[in-house]
C-alpha cells in the first residue's frame, strides 16, 4: 500500500486542485488570486486548476476575515472537502482579521474557525507571494 | 408554464463575491428577481468613529480592492473641505494621475471578466496580461499593486520623478495600441456583437427614474459624469470627452468602457505634460473644525458619494459611504426581467458589480432548499455558454 | 456662486422661515434644515422648481435625543442640495420617498437597520445591511451602542 500512497501523494503535489472562497474580503486578494492564473504569473503551470466545488478540491484558498455568519458556511465548505485537505489563508485579513479586527461583525482570521496550513500575509498578498506560499505548501507535502 | 424559483448565490456570483439573487423563472424567461444584499457588511462606518481622521484613510481604502483610490480620495476631499485646506496643485495632479491609472486597470479587469462570463477566455487572458502593465506602474509609483495609500490629508505622500513620468508615457503608448485592438474586436467581431446586443436593455427613462450611475447610465444615452459636472482634483484643467452610447444594452456598456480607456490615456498624457512644480502636501491640524461636508468622485463604476461630519475633535462624528453599485442595484433588477436565464451572468457582470463597496459588512445567509434548485455561479455560467453554443454563438 | 444664490432666493421666497438658515459653504453645495412634517411638500418643490433630479444618498445620524436624516439631492449641473430633518428618538417615524425615488429604498432600509428609525410606506422586502440573525433592538450606529453588547447577548 505504501507504493500507492506514494503515487497518490505525488499526484497531489504535482496537481493540486483549488477551491477559492471569499468570506467577505474587500476583493483585493481575490483579484490577486485570479491574477495569479493569468499569463504573467501562470499558476496553471504547477498543475493547479480552480474548481467550483469543494468536493473536488485539495486546497481551500480563503481570503477575508471571518464574520458571524460566514463561520457556519466556512465550516461546511471545509467539511465537504475530502481528506487530506489543506487550507491557505491569503491576505492579512485571513491571517488575523487585518484592519477589520474589532469591528462588530468580524470574528478574526480564518484560524479561529478552521485549521490553517499556510499563511500568506500582505495587504494585498501579491501574486508573487501567493505562488511562493503555494510552492512552500507543496514542498512541505513532498517531505512527508 | 410553471414558475420555478432559483436562488443564485451566495457563493461565487460575479467577481467571486457573496450576494444572493432569487430568480423566478417561467420556462427559460426571467419573470422576477429579488435580491438579498448585506453579505459583505463589515461595520466600517461604525469603526470610522473610533479612529482618527488619518487612520480612517487606510480603513476606507480597504472598502474595495479595485476602487480603493476612489474611496480614499473622496473621503479626503470631504475632510479637506471641512478643514478649509488649499491642497497644492501638484498633489491634485498626482491624485488625478493615480485615479486615471486605477480607471484603466479597473476597465481592463472588467473586460476580462465580461469575456470570461460569455466563454471568451482568450479575451480574459489578453486583457489581464495588459492589465499587468498598469499594475507594475502603480507598484512603482505608489509602492503597492492595490490599496496604494498615496493620499494624506492635505496632499499626497509620494512625489513622481522624471523617470517615472517617462515610463508611464511609454506604457500608455503600448496600452493604447492594445486598446485599439480591443475596440476592433468589440466593433467588428460579429459573434461578440450578437452575444451582447439587445441583452439587458435599460431605457433612458429608467436610468433617470432608478438613479443608475456610471457607465450603465452613459450606455443608455444619459450624459452624466462627475468629473465634468462636479469637478474635483485636477479635472477642471484637463479636457476630455464623456463617452456615451445609445445602445442601452450590454454591448453599449462595453463600448462605453472601452471608449473611456482611450480618454483615460489622453487625460494621463495631459496631466504628465502640465504637471506643475511645487510642494506635494500642506500641513493640516489634527483636530478638524466642526461641520458637515459631502464629496463626490467618479469611480470606475460610477459616482461615489462620501459624507463626513466632524465635531471638532480628532475623530469623525459620522462617516457615510455610498458606493456606485448600490445605486445600480435597482437598475439591475429591472434589466433582468424578460431575458433568458442564460443571459443572467453577463447582465449582472455588465454593471461591474462591486458588492464589497456596496455592503461594507459581512454576513452570509444559509439558503433554505425546499423545492428550489440551488445553482452556483460557475454552473450557471457554463449553462449560459452551452445555451448560446447551441444557437451558433461560440468563441 | 450665482446659481447657488438664485436657488437660495427661490427657497426663501417659498419658505420664509428659511431666511438666514441656508448655508452655502462652497461652490455647488447648499445645506439647510427643514421640519419633518412638511418635508413632502418641499420634495415636490425641489423636484419641480429647483430641478433636483437625483437622490445621491441619505445619511442617518444619531444626535442625542433626536435622529437626523439628511437627504442629498443632486442637479444635472452638479449642485448638491442637502436637507436635514430631525425626528425624536423615542418616536423616529419618517415617510418613505421611494415613490418619488425608487433608489431611496436601500438608503431607508439602512437607516432602519442601523439606527432604528421607522419608515412608513416602504414596500415589502428583506432587510439591509444587517444579517438575518441580528438581535432585535440592537442598532449599531447609535452612539451608545458598543460591540461587546452583542457578545453578551450571544453568551
Amino acid at each position: 500500500m505504501a507504493v500507492i500512497e506514494r503515487i497518490v501523494n505525488w499526484a497531489r503535489i504535482k496537481s493540486p486542485w483549488i477551491i477559492h472562497f471569499n468570506s467577505g474580503a474587500c476583493n483585493g486578494c481575490d483579484i490577486e488570486i485570479l491574477a495569479a492564473l493569468t499569463p504573467k504569473f501562470d499558476l496553471e503551470r504547477f498543475g493547479i486548476i480552480l474548481k467550483g466545488t469543494p468536493r473536488h478540491a485539495d486546497v481551500l484558498m480563503c481570503s477575508g476575515p471571518v464574520t458571524r455568519q460566514t463561520k457556519d458556511r466556512l465550516i461546511r465548505i471545509y467539511e465537504q472537502m475530502p481528506e487530506p485537505k489543506f487550507v491557505v489563508a491569503v491576505g492579512t485579513c485571513a491571517c488575523s482579521g487585518g484592519v477589520f479586527d474589532g469591528c462588530y461583525n468580524v470574528l478574526g482570521g480564518i484560524d479561529t474557525v478552521i485549521p490553517v496550513s499556510a499563511y500568506i500575509p500582505g495587504c494585498t498578498a501579491s501574486p508573487h507571494a501567493i505562488i511562493d506560499g503555494v510552492a512552500k505548501l507543496l514542498g512541505s507535502l513532498k517531505k512527508k | 408554464m410553471d414558475r420555478v424559483i432559483i436562488p443564485i448565490g451566495p457563493q461565487h456570483p460575479a467577481l467571486k463575491e457573496p450576494e444572493s439573487f432569487r430568480v423566478t423563472l417561467e420556462g427559460e424567461k426571467i419573470v422576477d428577481v429579488s435580491l438579498r444584499l448585506g453579505y459583505n457588511h463589515r461595520g466600517i462606518e461604525k469603526a470610522c468613529e473610533s479612529r482618527t481622521f488619518m487612520q480612517n484613510i487606510y480603513l476606507i481604502e480597504r472598502v474595495c480592492g479595485i476602487c480603493s483610490h476612489s474611496h480614499s480620495t473622496c473621503y479626503i476631499q470631504a475632510v479637506e473641505d471641512l478643514a478649509g485646506t488649499e491642497v497644492p496643485k501638484r498633489a491634485l495632479y498626482i491624485r488625478t494621475l493615480v485615479g486615471e491609472l486605477e480607471r484603466v486597470h479597473s476597465h481592463l479587469l472588467w473586460l476580462g471578466v465580461a469575456g470570461h462570463e460569455i466563454g471568451f477566455d482568450t479575451l480574459f487572458m489578453y486583457s489581464w496580461r495588459d492589465r499587468e502593465i498598469v499594475m507594475d506602474l502603480l507598484a512603482k509609483l505608489t509602492g503597492n499593486r492595490v490599496n496604494y495609500g498615496i493620499n494624506t490629508i492635505g496632499g499626497v505622500r509620494r512625489d513622481i520623478s522624471k523617470e517615472e513620468s517617462e515610463e508611464i508615457l511609454k506604457a500608455v503608448d503600448i496600452l493604447e495600441e492594445r486598446t485599439k485592438y480591443y475596440i476592433e474586436v468589440a466593433t467588428q467581431e460579429v459573434t461578440l456583437i450578437n452575444r451582447l446586443s439587445n441583452v439587458g436593455k435599460l431605457s433612458r427613462a429608467d436610468v433617470e427614474l432608478l438613479g443608475a450611475v456610471g457607465p450603465v447610465a452613459r450606455a443608455s444615452g444619459v450624459d452624466m459624469d462627475t468629473r465634468r459636472d462636479d469637478p474635483y482634483a485636477a479635472y477642471s484643467e484637463v479636457s476630455f470627452k464623456v463617452i456615451t452610447a445609445d445602445n442601452e444594452d450590454v454591448y453599449g456598456r462595453t463600448l462605453v468602457r472601452v471608449g473611456e480607456l482611450m480618454e483615460s490615456y489622453s487625460i494621463i498624457r495631459q496631466v504628465l505634460k502640465n504637471m506643475p512644480d511645487g510642494p506635494i502636501t500642506v500641513r493640516v491640524p489634527r483636530k478638524i473644525p466642526a461641520g458637515e461636508a459631502i464629496s463626490r468622485y467618479e469611480a470606475p463604476r460610477g459616482e461615489d458619494v462620501h459624507f463626513v461630519k466632524s465635531n471638532g475633535s480628532d475623530t469623525p462624528e459620522r462617516v457615510k459611504l455610498r458606493a456606485p453599485t448600490l445605486a445600480n442595484i435597482k437598475a439591475v433588477l429591472k434589466m433582468l426581467k424578460n431575458y433568458n436565464l442564460a443571459d443572467l451572468p453577463i447582465i449582472i457582470a455588465a454593471i461591474d458589480p462591486c458588492f464589497s463597496c456596496t455592503d461594507r459588512t459581512i454576513s452570509i445567509k444559509k439558503l433554505d432548499t425546499g423545492s428550489t434548485e440551488i445553482v452556483d455561479w460557475k454552473s450557471l455560467r457554463e449553462y449560459s455558454i452551452e445555451w448560446y453554443k447551441k444557437r451558433g454563438i461560440r468563441f | 456662486m450665482i446659481i447657488e444664490e438664485e436657488i437660495q432666493q427661490k427657497l426663501i421666497k417659498n419658505y420664509n422661515f428659511l431666511e438666514e438658515k441656508i448655508r452655502i459653504p462652497r461652490a455647488r453645495r447648499i445645506y439647510f434644515e427643514f421640519p419633518a412634517d412638511k418635508f413632502e411638500g418641499l420634495l415636490e418643490f425641489l423636484m419641480k422648481e429647483i430641478l433636483c433630479n437625483m437622490l445621491c444618498t441619505m445619511t442617518g445620524l444619531d444626535a442625542g435625543d433626536t435622529i437626523e436624516v439628511i437627504y442629498h439631492f443632486a442637479r444635472k449641473d452638479g449642485i448638491i442640495v442637502n436637507v436635514k430633518i430631525s425626528v425624536p428618538k423615542d418616536n423616529p417615524k419618517i415617510k418613505t420617498i421611494s415613490n418619488y425615488f425608487p433608489s431611496a429604498e436601500y438608503y431607508e432600509r439602512e437607516v432602519i437597520d442601523l439606527l432604528g428609525a421607522e419608515v412608513e410606506g416602504l414596500p415589502e422586502g428583506s432587510r439591509y445591511p444587517l444579517p438575518d440573525g441580528w438581535p432585535d433592538g440592537q442598532y449599531p450606529l447609535r452612539k451608545d451602542w458598543k460591540s461587546d453588547v452583542l457578545e453578551k447577548e450571544n453568551k
